[in-house]
């Protein structure tokens, strides 16, 4: 995407960020071999609006997961620009004291997110205490409001996470990184670990919070549903590339990468009428990001691809105002 | 509920399973009955915690006991009860007439061997089993004789590595089973260790292996939660083809009713240990009666946020230790009633071919 989006509409913006990771090989006695990087995430620009949600999705090894550690900065990228508020943070020195006050993040699974040992209060607490301050009082103040805000009791607040059931794990995790009234928070599956029920339980808890404090969303998924029922734009990753970004409704509804239709093709609905998972003919896996397939990423696996795709990684272009589509087929892809 | 209709395969009723602890006996499953026909894909469709893995593990026969302990009821196969038969009989059915696939494939195959071997050793002990001399180690040594090649290396002095390739037949029938699960490139398969293999990939090497036994039932608890969309979709489009290509039935255990309705011919819902909702899948999808059921149907986000809404099932599934006399749902069901909050409803044919376990519906 352009880098002439950065404005103020959005909280952030990434241009172009990477993040490779070297591989470490064995000894080598006859001098230096090429070094291999796994290249995680191979250039992303997207940002995302105020008081929005962005979701990307993928799947396992896509990379979205490290975006979104390399948004937060907790890996650096290894190349381009993150603006938050309109300060780089990739490259201007911002004490983490400062930055995590305004973006925190909630992970997949509480279990490993809380510390066991301590109440679920001082676990909320915490970033309250280490990046905003104040006193005793206004400290339990914040965490009082925090508390209510996801449902939890001021009862509960005296427990270990041990003794709350999986969906209120979640949620002292959704407090604990309201807590400090940050301005983003990334999302990264917050709802795979738990069942059905528990899982409809946050989501509308999360949209009932974005509606609240004005907060924006970067939600990381592999599942479409919820990234559709939370998102206003939708961002899909392959094999570490955007391929797809626009708005939800478009990029679900009417996908034009041949990757993204495969995806939300493979997205069982709970219709048996409609049984599009047995009608489906996928092709392959997804390809290792060490040795990424020559010129388009999918192209092994697509059947639209010809000798192009294989020559030239085709550039994110805008097919349809806010639409961009990687392929450079897209016009035929439309269904 | 009597179920030993005969043209079932495998038909549980009545079955109770307890887990004995310290704390008290928790209740995995509370008098549950449900028949399994010929070449039919039946999902058990439950949140965590609702007894679909207890039953499995009971019907495969892999449930410790103790803990567990069968309180009530029989699980039947073909006329035999097989909660009633001794553990070494019970390995005449197990793997055999009933095949198991877990739910994450790199902790079921073994780390150290090439995967083409562990689908040999498959087929070689279901040779062995079905000729009569069972277990015999003599003729054991024939089998490996024919499976493999051994080639002893000639320098003594390094540590003797014998390196055992597949060969003949057996190679053969392998690589057969592979095609059988649409593995690309067989021969090269056989020869990888599971960690050189996608989770795709290991979960239909294990679909292999299940089916070299040619069961009559394969139970797959959770056989797609570890893999992801579009590798869930292949398999489960697989398991759907074989079905009838090898004819087999398959249990599938999951936690999603969308996958359920994606591939099942029967769907049944559990909830707390016991079945709710038991009924075509059809119907279930278009009809269902258990508040259970409609709510987790509505808990499913099928739209964008200005479009849809999704209505949590409020509450938390209860303690299964010292379950009162009462509705299971009770505390969290938007019709309760009275009589719910004193008495347990029992599983009723409310429609043909449609069962419900609810006092909304004429008990």
């Amino acid at each position: 995407m352009p880098s002439d989006i950065v404005d103020d509409r959005n909280i952030l913006t990434t241009v172009d960020v990477k993040k490779y990771y070297p591989i470490r090989e064995g000894f080598n006695p006859f001098g230096r071999s090429q070094r291999k990087y796994v290249r995680a995430v191979d250039g992303v620009s997207l940002s995302i609006p105020k008081g929005k949600t962005v979701a990307v999705v993928g799947e396992s090894g896509c990379g979205k997961t490290t975006l979104a550690r390399t948004i937060t900065l907790m890996v650096p990228p290894t190349s381009g620009s993150i603006i938050f508020n309109g300060v780089d943070i990739a490259k201007e020195k911002i004490k983490p004291k400062v930055l995590y006050r305004d973006i925190q993040m909630v992970f997949q699974d509480p279990d490993s997110s809380l510390d066991p040992r301590i109440k679920i209060k001082d676990t909320i607490a915490e970033p309250i205490r280490s990046l905003v301050g104040g006193s005793e009082a206004e400290v339990n103040r914040y965490v009082r409001t925090s508390m209510e805000a996801v449902g939890l009791s001021e009862e509960q607040g005296s427990r270990p996470p041990k003794q709350l059931s999986g969906g209120q794990r979640q949620r002292v995790a959704i407090a604990r990184a309201i807590a400090p009234q940050p301005k983003l928070i990334v999302l990264d599956e917050p709802t795979s670990a738990l069942d059905a029920s528990v899982q409809a339980q946050i989501l509308s808890l999360l949209l009932d919070l974005q509606n609240k404090y004005n907060l924006s969303y970067m939600l990381i998924t592999h599942n479409i549903s919820v990234a559709q029922y939370l998102s206003d734009q939708t961002a899909v990753m392959y094999a570490g590339n955007l391929v797809e970004y626009g708005d939800t409704k478009t990029v679900i509804r009417k996908p034009r990468h041949p990757y993204t239709i495969t995806l939300i093709q493979s997205a069982p609905i709970p219709d048996p009428l409609k049984r599009n998972l047995l009608s489906i003919e996928i092709k392959g896996e997804v390809p290792s990001a060490i040795n990424p397939p020559s010129g388009c990423r999918f192209n092994p696996r697509c059947p639209y691809a010809e000798k192009i795709c294989t020559e030239i990684n085709p550039p994110l272009r805008e097919i349809s105002p806010g639409h961009f589509v990687a392929c450079h087929f897209a016009e035929k892809t439309g269904t | 509920m009597s179920e030993k209709s005969t043209e079932n395969l495998v038909s549980v009723s009545d079955l109770t399973i307890v887990y004995r602890s310290e704390a008290g006996d928790l209740k995995a499953l509370d008098h549950i009955s449900l028949g399994i026909g010929e070449k039919q894909l039946i999902a058990i469709v439950g949140e965590s915690g609702c007894g679909k893995s207890t039953l499995a593990l009971s019907i495969i026969g892999l449930l410790t006991r103790p803990p567990a302990i069968v309180q009530s009821g029989s699980i039947d196969y073909r006329n035999v009860n097989l909660l009633a038969i001794a553990p070494k009989k019970m390995r005449q059915y197990r793997g055999t007439e009933i095949a198991m696939i877990f739910q994450e494939p790199l902790t079921s195959l073994n780390p150290v061997f090439p995967v083409g071997e562990q689908i040999a050793e498959a087929i070689m002990i279901r040779d062995l089993r079905k000729s009569k001399s069972g277990f015999d180690p003599t003729t054991q040594s024939d089998f490996m004789q024919k499976t493999y090649k051994v080639s002893t290396p000639k320098v003594s002095r390094l540590p003797q590595v014998r390196r055992r390739k597949l060969s003949g037949e057996m190679k053969d029938e392998v690589i057969g089973y592979l095609r059988l699960v649409r593995i690309a490139d067989p021969e090269q398969v056989l020869e990888r260790y599971p960690f050189e293999l996608s989770g795709g990939m290991r979960q239909r090497i294990m679909i292999a292996m299940a089916l070299s036994q040619k069961p009559a039932l394969l139970v797959a608890d959770e056989p797609t939660t570890a893999l992801d969309v579009t590798t869930q979709a292949q398999v489960l489009k697989l398991m759907r083809e074989l079905m009838t290509e090898v004819s087999t039935s398959i249990l599938l255990i999951t936690h999603d009713l969308a996958v359920a309705s994606q591939v099942a011919d029967r769907v049944i819902v559990m909830y707390a240990g016991d079945v709710v909702e038991d009924a075509n899948v059809y119907d279930l999808f278009a009809n269902p009666l258990h508040p259970y059921t409609k709510g987790l149907l509505s808990c499913i986000p099928t739209g964008a946020k200005d479009e849809t809404v999704i209505k949590p099932i409020p509450g938390n599934v209860p303690n299964l230790r010292n379950l009162p006399e009462a509705c299971k749902f009770a505390s969290r069901c938007p019709f309760v009633m009275e009589v719910c909050k004193h008495k347990s409803p029992k599983l009723v044919e409310v429609q043909p071919d449609h069962k419900v376990e609810c006092f909304l519906y004429a008990q």
